[in-house]
C-alpha cells in the first residue's frame, strides 16, 4: 500500500468545488429567505442562516475526519456501521412524533434523522455485499438477500413513516441494476408452468429494473392524463388515447431502428420483447383509465387528482404546490433580484418549509430561469462527475458505493425540484445541499466525503 | 454480459431528467405569464389611501366642517374562525338574529355589483375582503368592543370620518353625508362600501373636491394578509391628496344670529355681499342642527322625524321656495319704465284706488316718492306703458310685445331662471316671470292685454321669485345695474371661486336711473310716510323696500323686506321673508335691520328689538 503524499492531493476537486458552490449558494439562499433585519449577521447563530453555516462547518469538519481514516476501514467496519443504523431506525420509532412522523432522534433542542444516516450505511453495506467475491446477482438466493439489505431500512422507514426517503431507497435498485443484477430466477419460477419455453435468459429478467420503472412512470402519465383531452393538429383526443398513440409511434422507431440495425439474429427476440413490451403498456394504461374514471371511489379518485394537481384547490390541499409554482413563475427570466424574493419569502410565508423542502422556491424566484440553468447544470455536472468517478472505480465496493451516492443525489434532485415545479408530488425530501437542516446537511456531507476518500485511494486497490 | 453500456441509462436519466426541468422551468417562468399573475395575486396588494375630507371654514376662517373620527367593526369572512355568536352579539350589543342577519345582508348587498361589460348583476362578494359588519360605532363604543375583538378573529376596527358642525347652523348650506349607493359606487371608481358621500348642499356640489385624491399603496402581504413590506420600494405608490380647504363667504356668526331671529318662524333670511356674490347668511327657518345628520346612525334615528316634519326643516326655503315677492318687484319696475323712456324721474301718477287698491297717501310726484310710498296705482299706471307701448293697434297684440319686451327685462335680473348658485342645482327653483307664451297657454293667444294681468306691476299674480332672487335684486340695486351669481365658496384653497361665479351679469338697465329708485329706497327707510323705518341702524344709510304678500283669502299675507346698506359703496344685501307675517314693515324690516347692525356695527344697539323679535313666536299662524 502506498502512503498517501498529502491528505488532499488525490482528492477529486472538480467535485468537492461543485458541491461546495452548491453549499454556498444554499447559505445564500437560507440567508435571503430567513433574513431578519434585528439580526443582519450571517454567522448570528440564532438565525436559520447562521445555524445553517454551523451546520455546513461542522459538516465539512467530519468530512476533513473522514478523509483522515483509511479507506479500508469503512469497508471492514460497513456491517456494523450498517447495524448501528438499523438500531437507531428501530429506537426512532419510540420517540414522540413530530409533525406526524417518528422521524426524530432528539438530544434537547438538537436532533438527527437517523434515516439520512441510514441512506449512507445503506449504500456502504450494499457495496461491501455486491463486492464479496461469492456474490453472484443472478440467483434467487444472493438476489433475495441483497433486496433484503435494501429492503430491511426501507420498511423501518416506512413505519415512521417517511415516504420520501422511502422513495429515495429504491435509487439502491438502478445501482444493482448497473451491476447486473437479474430478476430471471424470478422470472423462471414462473415460466416453470410453462415447460415448452426454453431460455437461458429473459429480457424481462435482465432489464427488469428500468423496464419496472418505466411501467411506473406510465402509470403515473396515464393516471395524469385520464381527465385531459388533447387536440395535437386539430383531432381531439382523450388524455390516455393520446398516450397510445405516443407510445405507438415510440413503438414504431424501435420498429425501423431493429429492423435496421439489429443483428438478424436477435431479430426475433427483439420483434417479440417490443411487442410484448407495447401490448403491457397499452393493457396498462388502459386498465389505470378504467379504474380511474369507472371503479375509483370519488374521494379517492379526489385525492389522486389532488396529488397529480389535476385538480385546482389553491387554498386547500393543494396549497403548497401552488404557492411554490407561483413563486417559481413569478422569476420571470432574471429573476426579481437577490432578497427581493415577496412570495415564496419566509417574512411573507405563503411558501410553508421555504428553507427546507421548497428552498428551491427562493432561489427561482430571486434568480429567474438564469439562475436555474446555472443550478440545473451545476447539479448536473455533480451527478456526472459522480458517475464518471464511479465508473473508474477498479473495486466493486468503490464503485457501487460511489453510484449509490449519485443515485441518491439525483433522486433527491429530481424528486424535490420536481414537486417544486409541478412536476411531482409534494414529498418533502430535501434539496441537497441547499434545504436547511443538520440531519441531511451531514448525512450529504459524510456521503460525498467517503465517495472522495475512497476515490483518492482507488489506485491502493490491487486489481 | 457486457454490463458497461448501462452506465448510459444512468447518464441518460440524468440528462432526461435534467432537461426536462429546463423545459418546464423555461414555459413557467419565461413563456407563460399566469404563475406570475398568481404570484401578484397572493403576495401583493394595492391599498388605497383616502385621504380625509376636506374641512370647511367661513369667511373669517372659523371651521364650520370638520372631521371627526369614527369607527367601523370589519369582518373578513375568510379569517373568521368559529365564532360564538351569541357572545359576539352581546358584546356588540345586537340580537343573535340580528348578527345572522347582517352576514346574509352584506353577502347580498355589499357585495353586488352591476358588472358594466355584461350589463348583470353580479356578486363581487368576496370572503377574504372587508366589509363593514358595525358602522359609526364611537370611541367609546369601540374601545369597549375592540378589548375583546382578540376572541373573535376576522373581525376589526378601521377608523372613518364622519362630520362635525362646531356651530350648530347652517344645515341647509352644508347638507349631509351619507353611505354610498351601489349605483355610486358602479358609476364612480373612487366610492368603496362603507364609504360616505355628500348627500346635499354643499357637501354635495363639492363632492369631487372635498372627497380629495386617493393615494394608493402597493404593499407585500404575508400568507396571514399581514403587510410585510412596500412593494418595489414604493416605486408604483402615489400620495393622498387631501381636499384643499374650502371657505366659504358665510359669516358663521351672522348666520347663528339670523337662525336665532327666525326662530318660532317661516321664512329667509339670505344676505349677500354685493361687490363679490358671495352669500353671507342664508337662513331657512325652520331648520335642524346638520350634526343631527352626522353619521349613519344618527342619520337613522333623525332623518325620519325630519322629513316627516310638517314644518319641513330640510325644505331649503331660500332656494327651493317660490313666493310672489310683492311690492318689492317695485323696484324693478321702476327701472324698467325708466329704461324703456315712459317715465322719467319726476314723472307723476295720482293714486287712483278705482283700478288698484292703495293706502292712503300723499300723491307720488316722482319715482322716489312712489317707491316711498309704494303706491299701487302709480305702478299700475308705470307699468301699462310698458306693456302697451302703443307699437300696435291692436291691444292685444301690443301687450304681446310690451310683455316680452318687459319679461327680457326681468331675466336681465336673473328672474324666471334658476340663478345657479352652487348649492346642488336640482334643489333651485326658476321662480316665474311669465311671458306672452305663458299667457297664451291660459288664456289663449291674443285673448289678453295689460287689464287681463295687471296685478303682475305690483308683484303679485303668476309672479314667483325665490328668496335668493330677492337677495338679489337687492344686491342689483346696491351695485346700480350687475350682480355676480350668488355663491357659498369664496375661495378652494388658493384658489378663488369657480369660474361661473367671476363672470360680471349686467342688467339691460343704464346706471344713472338707479339713482332716483335709490333714493326711493332711502326714503322708505328715513321719509315720513316710509314704511321701512324699522330697518334704521346706527352709522349707516339703509336703502329698502318693503313688501306686504298678498296670500290667497282668509290667510295672514307674507312680509318682505329687501335692503342693502350702506348707500355708498354698499357692504351688504340683504333680503327677509317671513311666511305669514303681515306687513313687510311689522316683522321683516326689523329683522333685516337687527342683521345690517349686526354685520355692519358689530354689535346690536337695540336689545329690546333683539329681544322681542327672538321671542316672538309665529307658528300658530301656519
Amino acid at each position: 500500500m502506498r502512503q498517501p503524499k498529502g491528505l488532499f492531493s488525490n482528492i477529486d476537486w472538480p467535485l468537492l468545488i461543485g458541491v461546495l458552490t452548491l453549499m454556498g449558494i444554499g447559505i445564500l439562499t437560507v440567508y435571503s429567505v430567513a433574513y431578519n433585519p434585528e439580526h443582519p449577521s450571517l454567522f448570528d447563530t440564532s438565525q436559520k442562516y447562521g445555524k445553517q453555516v454551523l451546520w455546513i462547518g461542522l459538516s465539512l469538519f467530519l468530512g476533513f475526519l473522514i478523509l483522515l481514516i483509511e479507506a479500508d476501514m469503512y469497508r471492514k467496519f460497513a456491517e456494523y456501521i450498517y447495524i448501528v443504523t438499523l438500531v437507531l431506525l428501530v429506537i426512532v420509532l419510540f420517540m414522540p412524533p413530530v409533525h406526524g412522523a417518528r422521524a426524530w432522534l432528539g438530544i434537547g433542542g438538537l436532533g438527527i434523522q437517523p434515516a439520512e444516516f441510514a441512506k449512507i450505511s445503506t449504500a456502504l453495506m450494499l457495496a461491501k455485499w455486491v463486492d464479496n467475491t461469492n456474490i453472484k446477482l443472478q440467483n434467487i438466493r444472493t438476489i433475495s438477500e441483497t433486496l433484503g439489505i435494501v429492503l430491511l431500512p426501507c420498511i423501518l422507514v416506512a413505519l415512521q413513516p417517511d415516504a420520501g426517503t422511502l422513495l429515495v431507497f429504491t435509487s439502491f435498485f438502478f445501482v444493482l441494476y448497473r451491476e447486473g443484477i437479474s430478476f430471471d430466477p424470478l422470472v423462471f419460477s414462473i415460466l416453470r408452468y410453462f415447460p415448452r419455453v426454453k431460455l437461458k435468459t429473459t429480457w424481462l429478467g435482465t432489464h427488469f429494473v428500468p423496464f419496472f420503472f418505466f411501467l411506473v412512470i406510465l402509470a403515473f402519465l396515464s393516471l395524469f392524463l385520464s381527465g385531459s383531452t388533447y387536440s395535437p393538429f386539430g383531432i381531439q383526443l382523450s388524455g390516455p388515447l393520446f398516450l397510445i398513440l405516443l407510445i405507438s409511434l415510440i413503438g414504431l422507431l424501435f420498429l425501423g431502428f431493429i429492423s435496421l440495425f439489429g443483428y438478424p439474429r436477435n431479430k426475433t427476440k427483439n420483434l417479440v420483447v417490443l411487442l410484448s413490451s407495447y401490448v403491457f403498456s397499452v393493457f396498462l394504461i388502459s386498465s389505470i383509465t378504467f379504474f380511474f374514471n369507472h371503479l375509483a371511489a370519488p374521494h379517492q379518485k379526489n385525492r389522486i387528482e389532488l396529488v397529480l394537481g389535476l385538480k385546482e384547490d389553491p387554498n386547500g390541499a393543494d396549497y403548497n404546490r401552488n404557492r411554490a409554482m407561483a413563486a417559481v413563475g413569478s422569476g420571470k427570466f432574471f429573476g426579481k433580484g437577490y432578497r427581493k424574493a415577496s412570495v415564496s419569502s419566509m417574512r411573507t410565508n405563503h411558501v410553508p418549509e421555504s428553507e427546507t423542502d421548497f428552498i428551491f422556491c427562493p432561489f427561482a424566484e430571486e434568480w429567474g430561469f438564469v439562475g436555474n440553468l446555472f443550478l440545473i447544470a451545476l447539479y448536473l455536472f455533480v451527478l456526472f462527475r459522480i458517475f464518471s468517478i464511479a465508473e473508474r472505480q477498479r473495486s466493486v465496493f468503490f464503485r457501487v458505493y460511489a453510484y449509490s451516492v449519485g443515485m441518491v443525489l439525483f433522486y433527491h434532485f429530481a424528486i424535490n425540484i420536481g414537486m417544486n415545479i409541478g412536476l411531482a408530488p409534494v414529498i418533502g425530501i430535501p434539496l441537497p445541499f441547499l434545504s436547511y437542516g443538520g440531519s441531511s446537511m451531514m448525512a450529504f456531507t459524510i456521503m460525498l466525503f467517503v465517495l472522495l476518500k475512497l476515490d483518492s485511494q482507488r489506485r491502493d486497490v490491487l486489481r | 454480459m457486457n454490463l458497461d453500456n448501462r452506465k448510459y441509462l444512468l447518464y441518460g436519466l440524468v440528462l432526461f431528467t435534467s432537461l426536462l426541468f429546463v423545459f418546464k422551468l423555461l414555459y413557467m417562468q419565461v413563456i407563460d405569464d399566469s404563475w406570475t399573475r398568481r404570484a401578484t395575486q397572493i403576495a401583493e396588494k394595492r391599498r388605497e389611501i383616502i385621504p380625509p375630507r376636506g374641512i370647511i371654514v367661513d369667511r373669517k376662517n372659523r371651521k364650520i366642517v370638520v372631521n371627526k373620527i369614527s369607527y367601523n367593526l370589519m369582518v373578513i369572512e375568510e379569517r373568521i374562525k368559529r365564532l360564538d355568536t351569541s357572545a359576539f352579539a352581546s358584546l356588540i350589543g345586537w340580537q343573535v338574529k340580528k348578527v345572522k342577519q347582517r352576514f346574509r345582508d352584506i353577502v347580498k348587498n355589499e357585495g353586488v355589483y352591476k358588472n358594466p361589460a355584461t350589463g348583470k348583476t353580479e356578486s363581487n362578494y368576496r370572503p377574504d375582503r372587508p366589509y363593514p359588519f358595525v358602522k359609526d360605532l364611537t370611541l367609546e363604543e369601540i374601545t369597549r368592543i375592540a378589548s375583546r375583538l382578540t376572541d373573535f378573529p376576522g373581525f376589526y376596527e378601521e377608523p372613518t370620518g364622519t362630520r362635525y358642525y362646531p356651530y350648530p347652523s347652517g344645515a341647509n348650506i352644508l347638507g349631509y353625508m351619507n353611505e354610498v349607493s351601489r349605483n355610486e359606487i358602479e358609476k364612480d371608481p373612487f366610492y368603496r362600501p362603507g364609504m360616505n358621500v355628500g348627500r346635499s348642499g354643499l357637501e354635495r356640489s363639492y363632492e369631487s373636491i372635498l372627497r380629495g385624491k386617493k393615494g394608493v399603496r402597493y404593499i407585500v402581504t404575508s400568507a396571514t394578509n399581514n403587510e410585510i413590506e412596500p412593494y418595489a420600494d414604493k416605486k408604483f405608490d402615489t400620495l393622498a391628496t387631501p381636499s384643499p380647504k374650502i371657505k366659504l363667504g358665510v359669516d358663521i356668526k351672522l348666520q347663528l344670529f339670523g337662525e336665532a331671529l327666525m326662530k318660532n318662524k317661516k321664512g329667509c333670511i339670505v344676505a349677500i355681499e354685493p361687490q363679490t356674490g358671495e352669500i353671507l347668511t342664508m337662513v331657512s327657518a325652520p331648520n335642524y342642527d346638520p350634526n343631527l345628520l352626522s353619521g349613519r346612525k344618527s342619520i337613522r334615528k333623525n332623518y325620519p322625524g325630519l322629513v316627516t316634519d310638517a314644518n319641513l326643516p330640510l325644505f331649503a326655503r331660500p332656494l327651493q321656495a317660490e313666493y310672489p315677492p310683492g311690492s318689492i318687484f317695485k323696484l324693478l319696475q321702476a327701472l324698467i319704465c325708466l329704461q324703456e323712456k315712459q317715465i322719467t324721474p319726476n314723472t307723476g301718477f295720482s293714486c287712483n284706488k278705482a283700478v288698484v287698491g292703495c293706502h292712503d297717501h300723499p300723491t307720488a310726484t316722482s319715482i322716489a316718492k312712489a317707491v316711498q310710498y309704494s303706491c299701487n296705482p302709480y305702478f299700475y299706471a308705470a307699468v301699462r306703458r310698458v306693456i302697451q307701448p302703443n307699437k300696435k293697434k291692436n291691444i292685444f297684440e301690443d301687450a304681446e310685445i310690451g310683455l316680452n319686451a318687459w319679461h327680457k327685462y326681468m331675466m336681465g335680473f336673473g328672474l324666471g331662471k334658476n340663478l345657479g348658485i352652487d348649492i346642488d342645482t336640482l334643489a333651485q327653483r326658476n321662480g316665474l316671470i311669465p311671458n306672452s307664451l305663458y299667457y297664451d297657454r291660459y288664456l289663449g293667444h291674443h285673448q289678453w292685454a295689460f287689464s287681463t294681468i295687471r296685478s303682475i306691476s305690483i308683484g303679485q299674480g303668476e309672479i314667483k321669485l325665490t328668496p335668493i332672487q330677492m337677495a338679489n335684486i337687492a344686491v342689483i340695486m346696491a351695485n346700480r345695474g350687475w350682480y355676480y351669481t350668488p355663491h357659498f365658496v369664496k375661495s378652494i384653497g388658493k384658489k378663488g371661486p369657480l369660474r361661473r361665479y367671476r363672470t360680471k351679469h349686467i342688467t339691460p338697465i343704464n346706471r344713472t336711473h338707479f339713482d332716483a329708485v335709490i333714493e326711493g329706497m332711502r326714503r322708505v327707510v328715513y321719509e315720513a310716510g316710509g314704511t321701512g323705518k324699522e330697518a334704521r341702524i346706527d352709522n349707516f344709510i339703509v336703502c329698502g323696500k318693503t313688501g306686504t304678500v298678498q296670500n290667497g283669502k282668509n290667510k295672514k299675507n307674507h312680509s318682505v323686506f329687501i335692503a342693502f346698506a350702506p348707500i355708498d359703496n354698499p357692504k351688504i344685501a340683504i333680503a327677509v321673508f317671513i311666511e305669514n307675517a303681515g306687513a313687510g314693515g311689522a316683522w321683516a324690516a326689523p329683522i333685516a335691520g337687527l342683521m345690517l347692525d349686526k354685520y355692519l356695527n358689530k354689535k346690536i344697539s337695540d336689545k329690546e328689538k333683539e329681544q322681542a323679535i327672538i321671542n316672538a313666536n309665529l307658528m300658530s299662524s301656519y
